[in-house]
């Protein structure tokens, strides 16, 4: 501590340590914030259709449309310490033999930020309830204006399309049972562990209650419709869409 | 006279500080930086904000710097009297030839 060097050194040293130790207090003191989140999803609507993975493709696979509605509190996620919530919703089917594991397929996902996450395009922004529409003024605004009508975590879709609209390793789709819909987050903090749903209670924490709709089966695809339907179309959500904007579109092998 | 700056503005660089001056600086880093550390926690906690457990961990630093790093009056008011130099002590020390003690 004797010269002006040294008790730079010095101060920086304890500092590192200091602001260690804030942060894993930090980390734990997630922990003492009890949670209780709940959901209810439900199908909608579900339609199996015929399409292909992009437009120069010759492959012909089948397509799930499902449309859900999903109703969720998780207000309790979202401590001093949640940066963001993705969320997500798949659709769980077995598959036809017994020994191997079910299929996940997400559908749909959306970030939730946290009340001190700075404003960021990906944030997900819940859509407005027709009732409150009307009365809002016409005046377009700025997408920084635009915010979730309800608090954080709470979400009330109902008929929400998917995102993404699935389809099977084996390109077939049609008719398969027992499907489920499931709903699923990973918890992004500003300090400290990923932290996933959990269907559990753990201390102060209690698991997720709903979160999984009634089992349902895939339709067939309407003959008729398909005949009628010459040209195929291209099965692919929003977010497809925006990453191919830029990408190189795959070459037909003729060429 | 370049020598003499030259001496100066090392001095100032250096800045050293005294035993009393040492002891007193290391604690007040101690105590600064551990204060500002359960501050920021405590008043974030409090008020459920992140962010302010960022600025106040961050504040508290900047001041603790301030406060410890430069050498400050207050680190120089103990200096350490040095035994004048004793050239009646009887010991004759030689240096290649030379009498220095």
């Amino acid at each position: 501590m004797h010269s002006t060097l040294v008790r730079l050194q010095n101060v920086f040293g304890f500092f590192t340590t200091v602001a260690f130790s804030v942060a894993a207090v930090i980390a734990l003191s997630t922990f003492i914030h009890p949670q209780s989140p709940s959901a209810s999803v439900e199908l909608k609507n579900v339609q199996v259709v015929r399409g292909r993975p992009h437009y120069y493709s010759y492959k012909k696979e089948e397509y799930a449309h499902i449309k859900f509605d999903l109703d969720t509190d998780l207000s309790s996620l979202f401590n001093w310490n949640t940066k963001q919530v993705f969320l997500y919703l798949k659709a769980v089917y077995p598959s036809k033999t017994p020994d191997e594991p079910a299929s996940e397929a997400i559908i749909w996902d959306a970030i939730l930020p946290g009340t001190s996450a700075p404003w960021h395009q990906n944030h997900y922004i819940h859509p407005t309830p027709k009732s409150s529409a009307k009365s809002k003024n016409s005046k377009k605004t700025k997408p920084e204006d635009a915010a979730s009508p309800y608090p954080p975590g709470i979400l009330k879709l109902s008929g929400q399309r998917p995102k993404y609209q699935i389809t099977d390793i084996t390109g077939r789709l049609q008719n398969r049972t027992d499907v489920q819909l499931e709903l699923g987050w990973n918890v992004q903090p500003w300090v400290g562990a990923l932290l996933w749903n959990n269907w559990e209670d753990f201390g102060m924490w209690k698991g997720l209650l709903g979160g999984r709709s009634d089992k349902f089966d895939f339709p067939s695809i309407k003959a008729g419709k398909t005949a009628a339907k010459e040209k195929l179309d291209v099965e692919k959500g929003k977010e497809g869409h925006r990453l191919e904007a830029g990408g190189k579109q795959p070459r037909r092998k003729g060429n | 006279m370049a020598e003499q700056l030259l001496e100066q503005v090392r001095d100032a660089v250096e800045g050293q500080i005294d035993f009393e001056g040492q002891r007193l600086s290391e604690l007040l880093t101690t105590v600064l930086l551990g204060a500002a550390g359960f501050f920021a926690f405590f008043i974030g906690f409090m008020a459920q904000d992140i962010k302010l457990t960022l600025y106040i961990g961050l504040a508290g630093t900047a001041l603790t710097f301030l406060v410890a790093v430069p050498p400050w009056p207050f680190y120089n008011k103990n200096p350490e009297p040095w035994l004048s130099p004793h050239t009646r002590s009887g010991v004759s020390i030689d240096v290649d030839g030379q009498k220095v003690g």
